[in-house]
């Protein structure tokens, strides 16, 4: 069982003053294996924060990151899943499918997460997985205000992904899961 | 050419009845033939009394006739050759208390006017034509083992105190009227190989003090005729303290006795050696500056003292 | 050529993985039922039915706590702490350049010329002493002279050593050892000490290995025994044991007692071939250094003593115990007569005091490190009698102000707590001119903080403490005292106290100039209190706190700034307007201080940093108007930092983002936050920054329904970039990602912004291409992927339903606008195919090999996903990927992923008979 925290979009402190603090009495060090971060943290101290959860951590470049040092993706093999990261606010137009799907084919991923709309989403779309986090701190972002604070967890075991998702709704935590299974004719391993 | 004696112990140190070992060591480039090769062990007390000092007996200056201990002489070759290079000779000498003269050895003892010698000398005879060739070499006598006496139980200490009252030659005014007080004890018969201990404490002094020391003494007489020479010389000095030392805190006395230039005290009808301890202090003074190069065992109005006498022997 | 038909709301419900909708808008009931998977609330966990994996039951959690005792060390000091106290001795007293060399230690003349002198300096040291004077030949040399005249008998001793001229070796170093008999040298003694030292630790070693040596091997090499490290006097041949008591004796007969101890100390440790128990010749060697009545040449002769005995691994502590009673003694003789003693004396003891202390401390040292591996403190303090004071506690015990120092220095902190009461007796008692009292109580405070166990008698203690110091008159010695205690103080939480000292710095502080010593110390009393107090308003409000930062000037102020500023910006935001203001004028003062900005940069970026994150941290709450003001007040204050204004825009937009979401009618508002952006953003120097605040403005005006604002904004933006000259370009360049993107999300924000019927839907990504074609900066790469986002855009906005649109309802999106408007569709169709013959020259002209076959893949995606799968497109397809086919190796993964989308695409769209050419 390998556990992937995924996450992003915090926007602190230009947006949220930081995580909400439910969320962080859940989140301690020593559960999480990996961390995928879409970005825009925006500053070193939520960085340091993440790290502290876990030291395994993969970021990608926000549009308001400070660190310039973060790639504008980012791909990594865990188990026999090869997974792909974007931020997200360089997808013509947002969150749009076929656009996601193009990143996907290009990174050659079978998990494709991304960022920036804020929104929770998962998908499966051509064969592979395209999972958005959403928003850790329930941020703005561009098209919207109207945001719950959530992010998910990734429970990866062999060909098997069970997705959490973690969503403060009126001040409580509200946990759901997806399952979903890797085809072996999606993608050939790798 | 050459010959060298060596003797089996490094420390060259032999007791009486024991046998003086060695080898006679003859290097030659070639060979040579010789006339018989012998060895000498000698003992002598050689007894001198010099003039200046003991200034009394001017009529008495000169070495007196040694007098001898012991004498031993053996062949260790009858005549022969010696062929070219290194050849050594081993040879063994009895030390027989009471072959001659004293009725025993007398440990080795360089002194200043008694002197108390044990020679070892190898001679290769080589006839008429040729000078013979010969090498000595000095062995040192300690007391026999079994002679030795038993270390007392306790060391004996003495207590003393030095105070003005107890000094036989004038003082500094300022001394003699402001008063002092040192007190303590020391051992008066000592072990050769052991230190002489004792302390000392100064409960008091109006005069700040200069320094203390403590003089170890040898005293030398010798008969002549019927008059006994005697000459006391100053063998070791140790200095105990260093300046003005806080009062009431006590000092040691440790003084480790020189070799050679001690031995048991003997005494033995025609001479004796004798020692004496001297505790020695002195006091700041002006006047003490002018006088840089005294003779510290000297009395002087700066100085105050105490002489003891010790007796030394020689234990296991 | 026709654009792809999309449907976003429909991909959404077939594609999705969770069939939640939000694009619709928020339905509770909806969620509700649509929601297939279970819905936990994790407040209730009774009733979950699967554990997420952050709140499986916790796997046991190691227990790291270190051991806290240390270990068995070697209870003795170190050679390496010889060492390094030796370094910090020659530091400490390295103030003399030039050795007046008295007639006691000519034998360094000997070896060298000698400055006679007559210069003003030694004539004024003449007429200081003037007995010396008189002595004809007052002789100086420089240290370093003096330094390589030791060096040169160190060479000479060991070469004697080598010739077996081992007598000479012997004479050589007893004249060094004689030169620690001149005391005059003072100042210079101490470095004299270590230098004479180290040459009797060489003869020491020589000696030593010579006479172990002669225990293993006879003459000619043989090895009779190997000694052991604890080896005993029967292991030795009678042999060595002679010539180790020649060594013995033969230092034995040097008339000088000083130079005798020295050599006996440097051949210590042969003790061990003569006797069992050699460390009880120990007591001997203390007492026989009473004779030396010099002060610092007996403390020094001590010292080395204690050094060297360590070698002789004493298990009796003794002769430590006797060493700093005789110390104790010369020390009292010392001070004893201070009433009597006439102020130069006073200066001179002090003076000697100073040299006699690293003996002292050395000693104390060893005492602790011993009493410690025994656990015998309260024993030592018996035999010291330092302990007379706890049975007889009105009998005054004579302790020596220094020498508690030092022990208490040792002492570890759970002792001195469980005997505060003791301790404090005895620096009552000690008040002489060895050491200032209140550096007892200062260092008595210090290590009472730094136990976490109860401290005994606490307010007891504290009462006297404070009843003493409050008698103080001296800002540096009260400050200093209160600042050991503070811990305590606080720690107990003993108000009453805090009243006091507080109260107490401010009567000394008053009108009067504040030294370098005071401001450290109220600098760390400054940052005790506010690292205690939860709120910086409670340290704030803390009588005279304010005051006392008043007074403070200099880095030290600038220091307690920063930390007041740390401490406001630690718990989150800043809603008290007093606050707000305190540290407004704080940040202020930081900023306008004349150095602040040109001395230390490290340093200057933190304190930007901290005022940067005190402004976004201030929330006015309701009073938005207010806080819109005070973002204006601090554009205006701090002007100098340049990281401020970008935090300035974003809190601006934050507001306004909160006034949208809050207040009815917050248009007038939004636009003035909005205006504070527009004239904020210019004056900021990089353009990347100012090019990214713009569209997060756009974005918020957007919200707000701003469309001429927005408008505006998304103009400036794009001409930031047009402004980009050609060496800044380069620089971007580096960075030329971040310029994709940035126009990628440029394109993408258009999608929501109507577009002016005037200048037609097509002038802003028009201007973009005009822009990455006239910029030669730009390089072909980039350029073709401005080229694939332009091209998506115009096929976002052909659709009759776009993805998405503007928040606020007022803002109608250009799928309304243009509803079935035959001219706007023409417009991007034109663009779009002038756009796509750009696309595939593009591609051909990249020079590189492998880009080019990545960036025909990347042209063929956007391509495919744009058009209708018509023959034309299949043709441009198909010449794209036989582009990427001659470029690329066939196994390349985005290759083969994209031909197995091209594959499945045509044949969805076009059926059989147009199948496309290109196949695996």
């Amino acid at each position: 069982m390998v556990l992937v925290l995924a996450l992003g979009d915090l926007h602190i402190p230009h947006r949220a003053a930081d995580l909400p603090p439910k969320f962080k009495s859940m989140l301690v060090p020593g559960k999480i294996q990996h961390i995928i971060c879409t970005g825009n943290l925006c500053i070193k101290e939520v960085h340091d924060y993440l790290k502290s959860l876990c030291p395994d951590m993969h970021i990608t470049r926000g549009e308001y990151d400070e660190d310039a040092r973060y790639p504008e993706t980012k791909t990594l093999t865990i188990g026999q899943f090869k997974l792909g990261l974007c931020h997200g606010h360089q997808v013509v137009p947002w969150g749009d499918l076929d656009s996601l799907a193009m990143l996907q084919r290009q990174l050659d991923v079978d998990i494709l997460v991304t960022g920036h709309t804020h929104q929770f989403k998962a998908y499966k779309h051509e064969g592979g997985v395209v999972i958005n986090p959403g928003s850790a701190t329930g941020a703005y972002s561009s098209i919207t205000y109207d945001v719950n604070p959530s992010f998910v967890l990734m429970d990866i075991d062999a060909l098997r992904v069970v997705v959490y998702v973690y969503e403060l709704i009126d001040g409580e935590v509200k946990v759901d899961k997806i399952d979903f299974k890797k085809t072996s004719t999606s993608h050939s391993a790798h | 050419m050459s010959i060298e004696l060596k003797l089996s112990r490094s420390n060259r140190i032999f007791r009486p009845n024991e046998s003086l070992e060695g080898k006679i060591i003859a290097k030659f480039p070639s060979s040579i033939s010789h006339q018989g090769i012998r060895i000498t062990a000698t003992g002598n007390v050689n007894l001198q009394v010099r003039g200046g000092s003991a200034g009394v007996i001017e009529s008495l200056v000169g070495v007196l006739k040694p007098v001898r201990i012991m004498k031993e002489s053996i062949e260790v070759r009858s005549s022969g050759k010696l062929s070219s290079g290194t050849t050594e000779i081993p040879f063994t000498v009895m030390l027989r208390e009471g072959q001659n003269g004293f009725d025993r050895f007398y440990e080795t003892f360089h002194g200043a006017n008694i002197s108390i010698q044990y020679l070892v000398t190898a001679d290769i005879m080589r006839g008429y034509l040729h000078k013979s060739l010969s090498a000595t070499v000095e062995f040192i006598v300690e007391s026999k083992k079994t002679n030795l006496l038993k270390k007392p139980v306790s060391p004996e200490m003495v207590s003393f105190f030095i105070t003005q009252d107890t000094q036989r030659h004038p003082l500094l005014p300022e001394l003699f009227s402001g008063g002092f007080r040192v007190a303590g004890k020391i051992i008066t018969q000592c072990a050769l190989l052991d230190p002489l201990n004792g302390e000392i404490t100064i409960e008091a002094s109006a005069v700040p003090i200069h320094s203390i020391d403590i003089h170890l003494l040898c005293v030398e007489s010798i008969l002549i005729g019927e008059k006994i020479v005697s000459e006391t010389s100053l063998i070791q000095t140790t200095q105990i303290a260093d300046g003005d030392i806080c009062h009431s805190m006590t000092l040691p006395i440790y003084v480790i006795l020189p070799r050679l230039l001690t031995c048991p005290t003997v005494s033995a009808g025609l001479f004796s050696i004798e020692f004496q301890v001297s505790i020695v202090i002195s006091f700041q003074s002006e006047l003490a500056k002018l006088h840089p190069k005294s003779d510290p065992t000297i009395p002087r109005l700066w100085l105050a003292m105490e002489t003891l006498p010790l007796r030394l022997f020689r234990t296991n | 050529m026709e654009f792809r038909v999309r449907d976003y709301e429909e991909e959404e419900a077939i594609y999705s993985l969770w069939p939640r909708i939000s694009t619709i808008g928020d339905h509770p009931l909806i969620t509700r039922n649509l929601s297939s998977s279970i819905k936990v609330d994790v407040a209730d966990s009774g009733k979950n039915d699967f554990y997420d994996p952050l709140r499986m039951p916790t796997a046991h959690i190691q227990d790291n706590t270190a051991d806290d005792l240390p270990c068995d060390e070697d209870p003795y000091l170190s050679a390496k702490e010889w060492a390094s106290f030796k370094r910090s001795l020659m530091q400490k007293f390295s103030g003399s350049k030039l050795v007046t060399i008295s007639s006691i230690s000519d034998a360094i003349l000997r070896r060298g010329k000698v400055y006679e002198i007559s210069s003003a300096a030694t004539h004024a040291e003449e007429l200081d002493n003037p007995r010396k004077a008189s002595e004809d030949g007052v002789k100086v040399i420089t240290c370093q002279e003096y330094v390589s005249r030791l060096r040169e008998f160190q060479d000479e001793i060991k070469h004697a050593w080598k010739a077996d001229d081992r007598v000479t070796s012997l004479k050589s170093s007893i004249k060094v050892a004689r030169l620690l008999l001149d005391t005059s040298v003072s100042e210079f003694y101490p470095t004299l000490f270590i230098l004479v030292t180290d040459v009797m630790d060489i003869l020491g070693d020589m000696v030593w290995d010579r006479i172990k040596r002669k225990a293993e091997y006879v003459d000619d090499g043989t090895l009779i025994c190997s000694l052991q490290e604890n080896f005993g006097t029967s292991d030795v041949c009678s042999d060595a044991k002679e010539t180790c008591y020649n060594w013995f004796c033969k230092i034995g007969s040097i008339r000088e007692l000083l130079p005798r101890i020295y050599l006996e100390l440097s051949i210590l440790r042969c003790w061990r071939f003569l006797h069992e128990h050699p460390w009880k010749i120990l007591h001997r060697v203390v007492m026989m250094i009473r004779g030396l009545a010099d002060p610092l040449a007996s403390y020094y002769c001590r010292l080395y003593m204690v050094y060297c005995a360590q070698k002789l691994l004493s298990p009796d502590t003794g002769y430590l115990v006797a060493c700093i009673t005789d110390m104790t003694i010369i020390l009292r003789r010392i001070i004893s007569e201070e009433e009597t003693m006439s102020k130069r004396l006073v200066e001179h003891n002090v003076s000697l005091i100073s040299l006699l202390e690293p003996p002292l401390e050395w000693i104390i040292k060893s005492i602790c490190m011993e009493a410690y591996k025994k656990r015998q403190y309260e024993d030592i303090f018996v035999k010291l009698q330092l302990g007379r004071g706890l049975s007889n506690s009105s009998g005054t015990s004579e302790c020596i102000s220094i020498i508690i120092h030092h022990f208490l220095k040792e002492l570890p902190a759970e002792l001195v707590c469980s005997h505060a009461s003791f301790i404090l007796q005895l620096i009552e008692s000690a008040n002489d001119i060895s050491l200032n009292q209140y550096l007892n109580y200062r260092l008595l405070g210090l290590k009472l903080s730094e136990q976490k166990s109860r401290v005994d008698n606490v307010d007891s203690v504290l009462g006297t403490v404070f009843q003493v110091i409050t008698q103080y008159s001296r800002l540096d010695e009260y400050v200093k005292v209160v600042d050991a205690f503070l811990d305590i103080v606080l720690q107990y939480n003993m108000d009453n106290y805090l009243t006091i000292i507080l109260d107490g710095i401010s009567i000394r502080t008053r009108s009067k100039e504040i030294t370098g010593n005071e401001l450290s110390s109220l600098q760390s009393i400054i940052v005790k209190l506010l690292a205690h107090f939860n709120l910086v308003e409670d340290v704030l409000a803390l009588n005279h706190f304010l005051e006392i930062i008043h007074v403070m000037h200099g880095s030290s102020r600038d220091v307690v700034n920063m930390h007041i500023l740390d401490k406001g910006t630690r718990n989150g935001y800043i809603c008290d307007p007093t606050t707000v203001q305190m540290l407004f004028d704080i940040s202020q003062t930081l900023h306008d201080c004349p150095d602040t900005f040109s001395v230390k940069a490290d340093h200057n970026e933190q304190q930007a940093h901290l005022i940067s994150r005190f402004v976004q941290l201030v929330d006015y709450g309701a009073a938005m108007e207010r806080h819109l003001t005070f973002l204006v007040e601090c554009r205006g204050a701090f002007g100098r930092i340049s990281e401020l204004k970008e935090v300035l825009v974003r809190s601006s937009n934050k507001l306004a983002m909160k006034a949208i979401k809050d207040a009815n009618n917050p248009v007038d508002f939004v636009k003035s936050c909005i205006a504070f952006n527009e004239v904020t953003i210019p004056s900021i120097s990089a353009t990347a920054k100012r090019m990214n605040l713009y569209l997060e403005t756009v974005e918020v005006s957007l919200f707000s329904g701003l469309v001429c604002h927005a408008d505006g904004l998304v103009y400036s933006a794009i001409d930031c970039l047009q402004s980009v000259d050609q060496s800044e370009g380069l620089l971007l360049q580096n960075d030329s990602n971040g310029v994709l993107s940035w126009i990628q999300k440029l394109c993408s924000l258009l999608v929501i912004i109507p577009g002016n019927p005037e200048q037609g839907v097509a002038y802003c990504p028009g201007t973009i291409l005009a822009l990455v074609e006239s910029h030669s900066w730009i390089t072909p790469q980039l350029r073709l992927r401005v080229f694939c986002t332009i091209l998506s855009l115009l096929a976002t906005l052909s659709q009759n339903k776009l993805p998405y649109h503007a928040y606020d309802a007022e803002v109608v999106g250009n799928d309304r606008l243009f509803y079935g408007d035959p001219s706007y569709h023409q417009e991007l169709a034109s663009l779009s195919s002038s756009v796509l013959t750009k696309v595939i020259d593009g591609v051909l002209q990249e020079p590189n090999r492998v880009i080019r076959g990545n960036l025909a893949l990347e042209a063929c995606n956007y391509v495919l996903s744009a058009y209708k799968a018509t023959s034309e497109i299949s043709t441009i397809c198909s010449k794209l990927m036989e582009i990427a086919k001659s470029c690329l190796n066939a196994n390349d993964k985005y290759m083969r992923n994209t031909v197995k989308y091209l594959d499945k695409h045509m044949s969805n769209t076009l059926g059989d008979a147009t199948k496309p050419v290109v196949s695996t």
